[in-house]
């Protein structure tokens, strides 16, 4: 510790400390454009300029650490003097077209010019000009290099936390331009971060180009929609319409980052498609109607059945208050067991893969994660399923010594910032995690049950099966055993291939008990609300709080399996495109239409809606309030900024009048009763602060441990590992293809392909190969070809990636025009496909 | 009240003099110039540049729209009776790509203080020289773009502080007071 005076305060701060910090610790305000706490330090724009005394010229603060006994002065004359200088000089060629800059209202330069500013400059040269016009860098981002400060934020935060590295500066002085190459279009992540950290109106989103002024803007704290990573974010409408997404610095997990889907991908909200009016199908056609019509048309139809063959389906997208009442309306009102999350992933292998992530056991924050010696990712597509995660990965790993390990069939982005990458073979993460542990136990671990179970297992086998070498696999295995504490990631390939738990469950016991390892584990979803989903007890085998429960009901595979055979009769399905998710479509569409009555709730019509009796309009996020649990397990509000479209309602308000319409007494009536409720219920919410707010403020920390869930203690019975079958091998001959399906950067789900900005950034499927594959085919990005599989064929463009594993090939699940599903049927874990270059 | 005959004021009453001062101030406006205007059968007003009256939208020389839908004159506005909606337009339209997709006023809110013309960057927003604001359909006071844009029928040009000869013209929305700037007055308040 060094102990510093500022302005004559005596502060006391640790070794190398930015005078910048130290000065803002103490209370004194420096003003700065380059410095940002999360990029390398620059010292580059001179505005944070201090006086130390005894040193005649004045020093950056933002790169000068403190020295013991050092006497800094934030604001004596010559520093003044100093920023109206260095602000004179950058107003020199600054464009000051504040009236049409999109920035004005909230503009860093403005303020400070305001405040520290020259009223007037000595400048009567003629303006250099980069451009005339603004020019176009994406379908998101427009810029103007006039008004560029220079600052270089844009550049760091492209390359040192996204990881793309497409921005670079050009030119020296004040001619040094931050663009693209060639001020060419940019082929990024397109999540316009280099917007959100530009201190002015230099890089603008597109979508919001001219559109309002920052003092017109309703604003709503709220959490990103669309994966678990948990963003924070700051919605905000003009007239009603929401036009902007933003992230602010210091708050939420995220920072003052969000990725493309965050930033852009609100736009679904206004969508003129959205459903206005309640449908009721009469003679064959679904006719608006009436809620008190719909609400007694569903009365009447669920009573006429036995609550045991009636079938809940509820987005994971849907707030904990909501997805609480759905699973009391089954359980409590209509008797039904039968509850649901997902249609993308069979139920049964949830309770081991809860157990195997030790999601029972209490939120765990990922900045903790990332502080541990080794860090293995598996399961995840991370970089896509869910960016900020990846860009968290990328910060901290590239600060500090750690062993970053990842394991997945294709390549991704984070690669590059990890020590061993494996590329193994789809749905074999439970061969792979087999034969680590089978390396880790080569000298006689303590022999715990669990690897008495797979000692039969040879590690030849695993390792042939996992498409990995045994080198590699050792590399690992001693990576792990090295290390002091490990944290693993888990993604949802788990939940599509449950198989491989097992495995995830074993390690996590070899490395507690028999190696002594302090072990983090985090799942990595791909819903905003999933694990809220199943922490309120929607799912058929445990009850809210993963409370156990009497009889198991149906999952959403079994009721389809069910309702084909007649053996159900009606369900209830709130937010999720089942005939569009389930893998078999046709299967679902089946299933769907053999129900007696189908009721759906969703904003669109999607697949599913077409084929109900009923269709409820239900709202978007920035219409409700609630709370979402992220992937860490950190409860989090989201705010009402609007009212629904029409006469559609909260999914929320939807669920209780159905309720009410058969007990008056369902309830509670608000969200915020309905927590309360869930507190109660609930052991693991019971002392969760949602008290945190989106508000920036010095206290406000990155990781709000008062918001993650407490333990359980409730899975009494313990969860069953998985103890389904092992895949079934099998012939490759016509199909040399495994086809993997997930989230792509720039989509997730139904709810992603309603955004016009997200849409028009990837409109159509495409079909990523390896970059071997590729060559061998002789086709590159953007080449036609035609992939078939068993049941279905679909012509595409193909997109090369470097480095997957060769013999996998992806398509996103969730266009509706290419729907992926349609290659899936069951029985069969996965699907394989082939692929042949057309034209 | 004093006990005291008061013999000054019943002589001024006997003669008349309060009457009669009365009647001279009568008669000496008889004589003197009107102030009142023969408005709005004969003559009409033409105010300062510096009035205050309704707005009007104003183009460069070239006939490009100044204003760049900035909003700072909504922003200026104490009553907060501005509204403007920018869009994005290339064409020429306005003097840079930002340009006014709504722009209107609610004059019955309007106080006219002059906060918006102060506001303007681009000199677009002027607050002209219409005062004749009376109407029967509410909906009439407000205004949009498409109206303030046509120049308002005393241009800036002209320096006001005149009577000008009134006509009556009658239009689609009833009959209007025209002065008619040819003719004018001079005419000292
Ligand atoms: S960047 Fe800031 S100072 Fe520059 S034109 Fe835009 S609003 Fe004005
Ligand atoms: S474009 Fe913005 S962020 Fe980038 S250097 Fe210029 S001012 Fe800084
Ligand atoms: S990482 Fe996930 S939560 Fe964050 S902005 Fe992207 S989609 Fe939203
Ligand atoms: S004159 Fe005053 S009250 Fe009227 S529009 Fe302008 S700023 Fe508003
Ligand atoms: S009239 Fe002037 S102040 Fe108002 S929006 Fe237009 S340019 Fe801006
Ligand atoms: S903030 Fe210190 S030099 Fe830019």
């Amino acid at each position: 510790m060094v102990t510093v005076k500022i302005n004559g305060k005596e502060i006391t701060v640790a070794d190398n400390t930015l005078i910048l910090e130290a000065a803002r610790d103490a209370g004194c305000e420096v003003p700065t454009f380059c410095y940002q706490a999360d990029l390398m330090g620059l010292g580059s724009c001179r505005m944070c300029l201090v006086e130390i005394e005894g040193q005649k010229k004045l020093q950056p603060s933002c790169i000068t650490p403190v020295l013991h006994g050092m006497s800094i002065l934030t604001d004596s004359s010559t520093v003044t003097a100093a920023r109206a200088g260095v602000l004179e000089f950058l107003l020199a060629n600054h464009a000051m077209d504040c009236p049409v800059c999109d920035k004005a209202g909230e503009c860093e330069l403005q303020d400070m010019v305001y405040k520290y500013g020259p009223a007037k400059g000595a400048h009567a040269e003629t303006k250099f000009k980069f451009h005339e016009k603004d020019y176009v860098l994406s379908p998101v981002i427009i810029k103007n290099s006039n008004r560029c400060v220079q600052c270089t934020k844009c550049v760091r935060v492209c390359r040192e936390v996204v990881g793309v590295g497409v921005l670079g500066s050009v030119g020296r002085g004040d001619h040094q331009e931050e663009t693209s190459f060639l001020k060419g279009l940019l082929d990024c992540d397109q999540d316009g971060n280099c917007i959100e950290v530009c201190p002015v109106g230099c890089f603008m989103r597109l979508p919001y180009r001219y559109k309002a002024r920052q003092w017109d803007l309703k604003s709503a704290d709220t959490v990103c929609p669309y994966c678990a990573t948990g963003c924070r974010m700051v919605i905000e409408e003009r007239d009603g319409v929401v036009v902007r997404a933003r992230a602010q610095h210091g708050v939420g997990v995220n920072s003052e980052t969000l990725c493309s889907r965050g930033r852009f991908g609100f736009d679904f909200i206004g969508n003129a498609e959205r459903l206005t009016t309640p449908l009721v199908r009469k003679d064959g056609v679904l006719v608006p109607s009436t809620w008190e019509e719909a609400v007694a048309v569903i009365k009447e139809n669920l009573s006429a059945f036995e609550g045991s063959r009636i079938g809940g389906v509820a987005s994971p997208r849907l707030t904990n208050e909501e997805l609480y009442l759905f699973q009391k309306l089954f359980r409590e009102v209509l008797g039904s067991p039968n509850v649901d999350s997902s249609a993308r992933w069979d139920s049964s292998g949830v309770e081991a893969f809860i157990k195997a992530a030790g999601m029972n056991e209490g939120g765990v924050s990922v900045f903790d994660c990332m502080d541990s010696d080794a860090v293995f990712i598996i399961g995840s597509q991370v970089s896509e399923e869910n960016p900020v995660t990846d860009y968290i990965i990328r910060r901290i790993s590239s600060g500090r010594r750690m062993n970053l390990v990842i394991a997945s069939p294709r390549a991704m982005k984070l690669d590059s910032s990890a020590q061993t990458v494996v590329r193994h073979n789809p749905a074999t993460e439970g061969a792979l995690l087999k034969a680590i542990i089978l390396t880790l136990n080569e000298n006689k671990l303590s022999v715990s049950a669990g690897i008495n179970a797979i000692k039969e297992t040879k590690l030849t086998d695993c390792v042939a099966s996992s498409g990995v070498s045994l080198e590699v696999i050792k590399r690992i295995a001693d990576g792990l055993k090295n290390a002091e504490s490990i944290s693993i990631l888990v993604g949802t390939e788990f939940l599509r291939f449950p198989e491989g738990i097992d495995g995830l469950d074993l390690l996590k016991d070899v490395c507690r008990k028999s190696l002594g390892k302090k072990l983090r584990i985090l799942p990595l979803l791909d819903r905003c609300n999933q694990r809220g989903a199943w922490e309120m007890g929607v799912h058929p085998g445990f009850g809210t709080g993963y409370r156990a429960i009497a009889g198991r009901g149906m999952g959403t595979h079994a009721m389809l399996e069910a309702a084909t055979r007649r053996g159900l009769d009606a369900m209830y399905v709130a937010g999720v495109d089942i005939a569009s998710m389930y893998p078999d479509a046709g299967h679902a569409r089946e299933a769907l239409s053999a129900l007696k009555f189908l009721v759906v709730q969703d904003m669109f019509l999607t697949d599913t809606t077409r084929l109900a009796d009923v269709v409820l309009p239900s709202s978007a996020f920035a219409e409700k309030d609630g709370a979402f649990t992220n992937q860490e397990g950190r409860v989090q509000t989201i705010a009402r900024l609007k009212n629904p479209p029409g006469k559609a309602k909260r999914d929320g308000d939807i669920i209780r009048a159905i309720g009410q319409s058969f007990e008056r007494s369902f309830g509670p009536d608000n969200a915020s009763l309905v927590f309360d409720e869930i507190r109660r219920e609930a052991e693991m919410y019971k002392e969760v602060s949602l008290v945190f707010n989106n508000k920036r403020n010095i206290d406000n920390k990155l990781d709000n441990k008062e918001a993650l869930v407490k333990a359980s203690s409730a899975l009494a019975r313990g969860f069953s590992a998985w103890n389904g079958g092992a895949p079934s091998s099998e012939e490759t001959g016509d199909y040399p293809f495994t086809l993997m399906t997930g989230n792509h950067l720039f989509h997730s789900g139904a709810l992603s392909s309603n955004s016009a900005s997200l849409s028009g950034l990837l409109r159509a499927a495409v079909v990523e190969i390896s970059n071997e594959d590729a060559d061998e085919m002789g086709v590159k990005s953007g080449s036609l070809v035609r992939v078939k599989g068993m049941t279905h064929e679909s012509d595409m463009k193909v997109i090369v990636r470097r480095g997957s594993k060769k013999g996998v090939a992806f398509i996103a699940e969730n266009f509706a025009d290419t729907p992926v599903n349609r290659f899936f049927s069951r029985g069969r874990s996965g699907a394989r496909v082939s692929i042949t270059r057309l034209g | 009240m004093s006990g005291k005959f008061d013999i000054v004021g019943l002589v001024r009453k006997v003669i008349f003099s309060d009457f009669a001062r009365g009647l001279a101030i009568t008669l000496k406006y008889n004589v003197s110039r009107s102030i009142t205007l023969k408005y709005p059968d004969d003559e009409k007003w033409v105010p300062y540049v510096r009035f205050r009256g309704a707005h009007t939208l104003n183009r460069d020389p070239s006939g490009k729209e100044l204003c760049v839908a900035c909003e700072l004159c909504a922003k200026a506005c104490p009553t907060k009776c501005i509204t403007v909606i920018p869009e994005e337009d290339d064409t020429g339209r306005g003097i840079a790509d930002r340009v006014a997709k709504v722009w209107k006023v609610d004059l019955v809110r309007c106080m006219f203080c002059g906060f918006c013309e102060d506001a303007c960057p681009t000199r677009a927003i002027r607050l002209g020289r219409e005062y004749e604001l009376a109407c029967t359909d509410i909906s009439s006071t407000v205004r949009f773009k498409d109206a303030l844009l046509k120049p308002q029928p005393i241009h800036e040009g002209i320096a006001g502080g005149v009577v000008a000869k009134a006509r009556f013209e009658k239009t689609e929305a009833g009959i209007r007071v025209v002065a008619d700037t040819g003719i004018i007055k001079k005419r000292a308040l």
